[in-house]
């Protein structure tokens, strides 16, 4: 029970290694010291309320947010973001592709195929590319924040 | 008596209180727990989950310095906690404030009894 604690703690905590060795020894002590006294482990455990509890108080009094979840939340965002922007790229790349039918059964289809250029064509797969570069922009964004974050905890 | 206006109080001071605690001799993580519970009537039940995060804020702030001895009755070690000469400064000067602010607040409860027995 302890040590499922405390392996708890350390993993819901977002410090550099240093600060949490100090803080699994802190508890250590405090289990220790609650033993010596008579104290059961699930008294002690229930003291000090859930894992990610105390490691979020420990991580504000260290000064560092402890964003497990904005931070995850940016990682997927930066791996949405940068899919999407590789799928309007290929549908920008499949789009040009059609617009010049080089094989020599479609040609016989180019007529219709030019109709639908004219009708939405061109529009759409700048849009698609529009969108692309914006989300792929976005990813970028998202990368240098996420790596910047995770700096920082360190 | 346990509301929210008593727990600002007590969140507020619990600083000044464990500087003063730590500033008397070096002491360990149980005895400040121990010391504090002794005052549980006022303050409550001191946690564990509450008084390290603010060790932790104040080592950060470097007024307070701890040392590592061995325990061999804790399986381990103990963390010793004391002053340092900037957190000795700080004390001085929030017990300064502590009782300039003690008065004014006095001030301003004085003066609402005389009110009180007027009205009487």
């Amino acid at each position: 029970m302890k040590e499922q604690y405390i392996r708890q703690v350390k993993k819901e905590l977002h410090a550099s290694r240093k600060r949490k060795n100090e803080v699994a020894r802190d508890l250590n002590e405090i289990f220790a010291s609650a033993a010596e006294h008579g104290e059961t482990e699930r008294q002690v455990v229930e003291r000090l309320g859930t894992p990610k509890e105390f490691a979020d108080s420990a991580a504000e009094s260290f000064g560092v947010e402890n964003c497990a979840r904005r931070n995850r939340k940016g990682i997927l965002s930066c791996v949405v973001s940068f899919a999407a922007a590789v799928i309007a790229f290929a549908m920008y790349a499949l789009a040009g592709l059609n617009q010049t039918p080089d094989g020599a059964i479609g040609q016989a289809d180019a007529m219709t195929g030019i109709q639908v250029k004219g009708a939405f064509g061109v529009d759409f797969s700048q849009v698609i590319l529009v969108i692309g570069i914006l989300a792929a922009a976005f990813a970028a964004v998202q990368t240098v924040r996420a790596l910047r974050g995770s700096r920082r905890k360190a | 008596m346990d509301n929210r206006y008593v727990q600002q109080f007590k969140k507020g001071s619990l600083e000044m209180i464990l500087l003063s605690l730590i500033g008397r001799r070096e002491t360990y993580g149980y005895e400040i727990i121990t010391e504090l519970n002794r005052s549980a009537s006022v303050l409550g039940y001191a946690k564990e989950g509450t008084i390290y995060p603010i060790l932790y804020r104040l080592q950060e702030a470097e007024l307070i310095q701890c040392r590592l001895a061995p325990a061999a009755a804790n399986g381990g070690s103990k963390k010793y906690y004391s002053l340092t000469p900037k957190g000795k400064e700080v004390l001085r000067e929030l017990i300064r404030f502590w009782a300039s602010y003690a008065d004014c607040v006095n001030g301003f409860i004085a003066a609402y009894r005389q009110t009180e027995v007027s009205e009487e």
